[in-house]
């Protein structure tokens, strides 16, 4: 019996060591653990032994058969990842990459109006809008400019008739929202404005805004600088510097423009900030009386802020266009190169 | 608005550099845009005294002049001007001077004499247009003394932004009155002209008013004896220095006093006016006025005017008349002050399409006190550079029944509720004090709160933009510095907010369309009227119905657009004619606009029933794609097809696509009406008909799909999960022989009706025409996947459903099985 099991072994062994594929492999272990293998005939023998030699003889034969079936599956293991070295050899991995189908872009405008939107969203503002075709009295009368007055003259307008036009800014929705809805109110508002002039690298006749309002019992101007604050840092990063200076809105009172130190010079002066070291990038105040009333609200039942800002400029900062007229051509060598713009 | 540094110090100082006072100016409301020095200087030019002058030897008009520059050696100068004389004091300009101009002044010899410099006349100083001989000085300094010492001029100059509300700026008595507030320092007035106690109202010559409302007051002075000429050089510096044209001393007055005081004056050649009296009144249709500016002006019944006894001889603060004007002979003058109504100072501008320096104020309101005040210190110089004499009585009509505006009334609570500040009432009326603001407080005296915690404003003719209480705060906010007012509490919304649906669909269609090659566009809301026709639209089309824009400044006809395809068609045709790779992909989401087409149920004001409705629409287009694809169908058309069913399921927009020809500019059988959920219509899509790329100019074929959103219900259902078959499906593959007419569709329900409830899909993979198959024929390769809930499925029942498919095709739609 020993004999037996010895040569078995170094048969085994020796079938084990010439396979040299798994077809090979799965031979062998058929011709040693098949229904008709060797392995299994000996198996089948240990019946006809004595009941004495019995129990020794099969724990050989168990310990044999373990034996060489860890040895085919080491080796099959071993043929596999030869395989897998064999068909990786020689992989030129510097060849491209083969791209899935190309991906379109987003244009910049819409993005911008949907980081500014989100931003604010964020910090509890919801999303509003207005017409773009308005009445006079919502673009204007109700923002507290006087007939025939020279605020009116910065923004030429396009008429449809007398008291048709196309919104001049966004700031209408301020009062379409507040006749809808009571305070506590924050939105933002975003749309396209018209402007009715001629179109040269900084003016475009269409181009986008972004209004704010904010309307609760006592809302401050401390309040609107805090939340502005907050919005440019989220906007622009930790590091951007700001400065509020007194200015003129017929809607708001007190009116302030907010001014970021220019980026590309530092506040030195350059052609970007027109010399001055600074980039007036929104316009804002808090919300006069006179629109309160056009709304509907008592005229101090109720404080707010209001602000406003450019898309158009905020797209050119950010990606260095300096001509606005590229963001309405449309070419393909512009628009893809904000492929990814989310 | 320039200010002119020199000018402002008549008034105030400050102890800053330019730039920090610009930027004290910006900090307090004054946007400074830009500083620029002034400089007018002469190197190398200098006093120099005549000793001797004789005739040039070789030349008649030519002398030779010995000149004392002070320098110790006297030159020698040759001289063109007849009127060099021995004794005179004259200006020199060295060998080495730069004259204005970039004339450089050389060693030369001027026949057979040399000359070492030059001596100047006026003109080549440029301080004069033209001038005759050189320039002699009167009471000169010592020979050698820098021409710059009395010709020079050294200035700073600020740009200010004046926004609308604020006319006292247009001045540089105003902003002086903004730095001693900033500054602290006190403020100086200009000298005026003091009228004599023997003086009064002036009965001789009668101003009628014909309606006050339109002028409320009107002043004028007569000077008389009046030298005109040149003004004197620090009075030309100053309005060169702020950008006016210098003209004479008595026009340069009336500029001068205004750019100082703000107020536009106007001065009338008294001689030209006829019937020693002037009314103010509304022009009559059909007469006509010559204006300075050369301009013959029809006049109508609503331009405020000025007239004498003959017509109107000016456009009142706007323009004066031609005919009336001061010119080299004048010597008596009517000046005239007055307050004009901003409105109809405005409306006569507008009108004549004209802006003047004049108008820009009395648009803006003039100061009522400012209007006497002007007058005086205009008669003042006039008196001081052009000898001239002031009758002692005056014109000075006021409107009777003008009111002073009452005081106004502030709450320091309100204020500091509005600020997010804690100022006391004394710090309030220490703000307003420095800003010429006269106030007091209300009721009961003491406390920090000063009593009721009100004070009573009392608004000075230069400061009408103070309406009411949120004026004066924003006053106190700009004197305090909002960089002083502390930021507050972070500010949240309160609660809580979610995207609304609209701009949830926006986004994810942005996002898909981006992702799967699409690049989004933004085109203008106008388009053509010739657009209509390229595209073929009906004569009953309502997108043929556009609002147009009443004053467009291009001049051409400006039109709101009712359809966004011929904007995507400009943007592909940009594209390929900039030889773009085809094909291409675009997309937008933008807005139409269709008059009456908007029916709100309740509005609050009636014209708001005449706003068009304004849809969004999102528009696809493949441009470039005209290769064929299973058979020979159109790859663009399928494209966009399959880009239609595949944002139907990325937006969960039920929609369909039913084919139908229903847009003019799309090829006949070549288009989809899409519809939504509830079958009405919501788009189009289809191959852009190949005319309307002619008319278009477009030089590629294009697929365009376009889905209007505003109907569609924005926030469908969420998706309700249904239990799928886990076991395994069995797949067959026909080869059908398709006749010719017999469409997919076609084909596909007559699979589905005829394979029972085992069939789970049925796809098309190939479709193949050509010999061999036979004339009129096409092979569609189909593959069916068969599928129980109950169980694997045994051979023998998907055979019988394929045995059922075969012949359900043949019976009803004449379809064999190839091979
Ligand atoms: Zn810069």
């Amino acid at each position: 019996m020993q004999e037996t099991l010895e040569r078995l072994r170094a048969e085994g062994r020796a079938l084990i060591g010439d396979a040299d594929s798994e077809q090979a492999i799965e031979q062998v272990r058929v011709a040693l653990f098949g229904r008709k293998g060797s392995l299994t005939a000996l198996l089948r023998g240990l019946r006809e032994l004595p009941d004495a030699e019995r129990p020794a003889a099969g724990a050989a034969l168990n310990e044999l058969k373990q034996e060489l079936e860890a040895a085919l599956e080491l080796k099959t293991e071993g043929l596999r990842s030869a395989g897998d070295t064999a068909a990786g050899a020689g992989a030129d991995l510097s060849l491209p990459g083969t791209p899935p189908a190309p991906a379109g872009s987003l244009h910049p405008l819409p993005a911008i109006v949907r980081e500014v939107c989100d931003i604010f969203h964020g910090m509890g503002f919801s999303v509003a809008d207005g017409p773009d075709v308005e009445l006079d009295w919502y673009n204007f009368t109700a923002l507290n400019f006087p007939d025939d007055h020279p605020a009116r003259d910065s923004q030429d307008t396009f008429y449809i008739d007398d008291k048709l036009l196309l919104r001049t800014q966004t700031s209408p929705v301020q009062v379409r929202y507040m006749e809808q809805h009571r305070p506590p109110l924050a939105i933002v508002a975003p749309g396209r404005v018209y402007r009715n002039e001629a179109a040269d690298a900084s003016h475009a006749a269409e181009f986008f805004q972004i209004e704010g309002l904010c309307v609760d019992k006592d809302v401050t101007l401390a309040d609107l600088k805090t939340t502005v604050r907050e919005f440019l840092r989220l906007l622009y990063g930790a590091d951007c510097t700001i400065r509020f200076r007194p200015h003129f809105f017929p809607f708001t009172e007190p009116s302030v423009e907010v001014d970021m130190r220019c980026f590309a010079c530092g506040g030195q002066g350059c052609g970007v900030c027109g010399r001055t070291g600074w980039i007036e990038i929104m316009g804002a105040g808090m919300v006069h009386p006179n629109v309160f009333a056009a709304a509907g609200y008592e005229r101090d039942a109720y404080t707010g802020f209001a602000f406003g800002l450019g898309i158009d400029r905020i797209a050119m900062l950010r990606y260095g266009i300096d001509d606005i007229r590229l963001l309405y051509e449309n070419d393909l060598r512009f628009l893809h190169q904000f492929r990814g713009v989310r | 608005m320039k200010i002119s540094l020199n000018w402002l110090r008549d008034f105030v100082t400050w102890d800053w550099t330019p730039e920090e006072l610009a930027h004290r100016l910006t900090m307090a409301g004054l946007n400074v845009e830009s500083v620029t020095p002034y400089v007018r200087e002469f190197p190398g030019v200098v006093v120099a005294r005549v000793t001797d002058c004789r005739r040039h030897p070789d030349a008649d008009k030519l002398s030779l002049c010995t000149v004392d520059d002070g320098a110790g050696e006297p030159l020698q100068v040759v001289c063109g001007a007849a009127n060099v004389q021995a004794g005179q004091d004259v200006l020199l300009a060295r060998v080495g001077a730069v004259l204005p101009g970039d004339l450089r002044i050389r060693k030369s010899k001027i026949r057979g004499v040399e000359s070492h410099g030059m001596i100047c006349s006026a003109a080549e100083l440029q301080l004069a247009q033209q001038s005759e001989g050189i320039l002699v000085l009167e009471g000169a300094p010592a020979p050698g003394t820098a021409a710059d010492e009395l010709i020079g001029c050294r200035d700073t100059v600020l740009d200010i932004e004046v926004t609308p509300n604020r006319p006292d700026w247009l001045s540089h008595f105003g902003v002086a009155r903004e730095v001693a507030a900033i500054s602290g320092h006190l403020l100086d007035g200009p000298a005026l002209w003091s009228p004599p106690k023997t003086g009064g109202d002036r009965p001789d010559f009668p101003v009628e008013i014909a309606d006050f409302a339109d002028c409320p007051r009107y002043t004028a002075h007569v000077a008389r004896g009046v030298k005109i000429g040149p003004s004197p050089r620090w009075l030309q510096d100053r309005l060169l220095a702020v950008g006016a044209r210098p003209i004479n001393n008595v026009v340069d007055v009336t500029n001068y006093v205004m750019l100082e005081l703000g107020q536009p004056l106007h001065a009338f050649d008294l001689k030209k006016l006829s019937g020693n009296r002037l009314s103010v009144r509304r022009g009559k249709p059909g007469t006509r006025l010559l204006t300075l500016d050369g301009v013959d002006r029809e006049l109508t019944a609503d331009d405020l005017l000025i007239a004498d006894a003959a017509g109107p001889v000016a456009l009142a603060g706007v323009i004066g008349g031609a005919d009336s004007q001061v010119d080299v002979n004048t010597v008596e003058i009517l000046l005239e002050s007055a307050y004009f109504d901003p409105g109809a100072v405005r409306r006569g501008a507008r009108r004549h399409q004209l802006s003047t320096e004049a108008s820009y104020r009395f648009e803006r309101g003039a100061d009522w006190d400012a209007v006497e005040d002007a007058a005086h210190r205009a008669l003042h110089l006039l008196q001081e550079l052009a000898a001239a004499r002031i009758d002692p009585t005056v014109v000075d009509r006021q409107n009777p029944d003008r009111r002073e505006p009452a005081p106004l009334t502030i709450r320091v609570a309100q204020a500091n509720r509005l600020l997010g500040t804690e100022l006391s009432m004394s710090e309030m009326l220490a703000y307003l004090q420095s800003i010429g603001l006269k106030s007091q407080p209300v009721g009961r005296s003491g406390g920090r709160q000063g009593g009721d915690g009100k004070f009573m404003v009392t608004v000075p003719s230069f400061r009408r933009d103070l309406h009411e209480e949120v004026d004066l705060i924003e006053e106190i906010a700009r004197m305090h510095g909002f960089d002083n007012i502390a930021d507050g509490a972070a500010f949240r919304g309160g609660a809580g907010v979610r995207r609304r649906p609209q701009d949830e669909l926006a986004e994810t269609a942005r996002g898909y369309l981006a992702a799967v090659g699409y690049s989004e566009i933004v085109t203008s809301s106008f388009m053509e009227r010739a657009d209509l026709d390229r595209l073929g639209l009906t004569a009953a089309d309502p997108r043929r119905e556009m609002l147009a824009v009443r004053n467009p400044h291009s001049g051409s006809e400006t039109l709101l657009r009712t359809t966004l395809v011929p904007s995507l068609l400009r943007i592909a045709r940009h594209n390929v004619n900039a030889d773009r790779e085809l094909p291409f992909r675009l997309f937008q989401l933008n807005k139409a606009f269709l008059p009456g087409g908007r029916r709100p149920a309740e509005v609050r004001h009636e014209d708001e029933r005449r706003l068009p409705q304004e849809t969004w629409t999102l528009q696809a287009a493949v441009v470039g794609r005209g290769d064929r694809v299973l058979g020979d169908a159109d790859a663009g058309l399928l494209e966009i097809k399959g880009l239609v069913e595949a944002l139907s399921a990325q937006l969960r927009l039920p929609l369909t696509l039913v084919p139908q020809d229903v847009e003019s500019y799309l090829q006949p059988g070549c288009q989809w009406e899409i519809r939504d959920e509830r079958g009405a219509a919501a788009g189009s899509a289809g191959l852009v008909a190949r005319k309307v790329l002619r008319d278009m100019d477009l030089d590629a074929p294009v697929a365009l799909c376009e889905v209007e959103l505003g109907n569609l219900d924005l926030a469908p259902a969420a998706p309700r999960f249904t239990p799928f078959v886990r076991f395994p499906a069995a797949k067959r593959d026909l080869s059908l022989l398709v006749p010719d007419g017999v469409g997919y569709d076609r084909v596909q329900e007559v699979v589905r009706e005829a394979a029972g409830p085992l069939l789970q899909s049925c796809v098309l993979f190939d479709v193949y025409r050509g010999s061999g198959l036979g004339e009129g024929r096409a092979a569609f390769g189909i593959r069916l996947k068969f599928q129980s809930a109950k169980g694997s499925l045994q051979g023998k029942a998907v055979d019988a459903a394929v045995d059922a498919v075969t012949a359900a095709l043949a019976r009803t739609l004449n379809v064999e099985l190839r091979g």
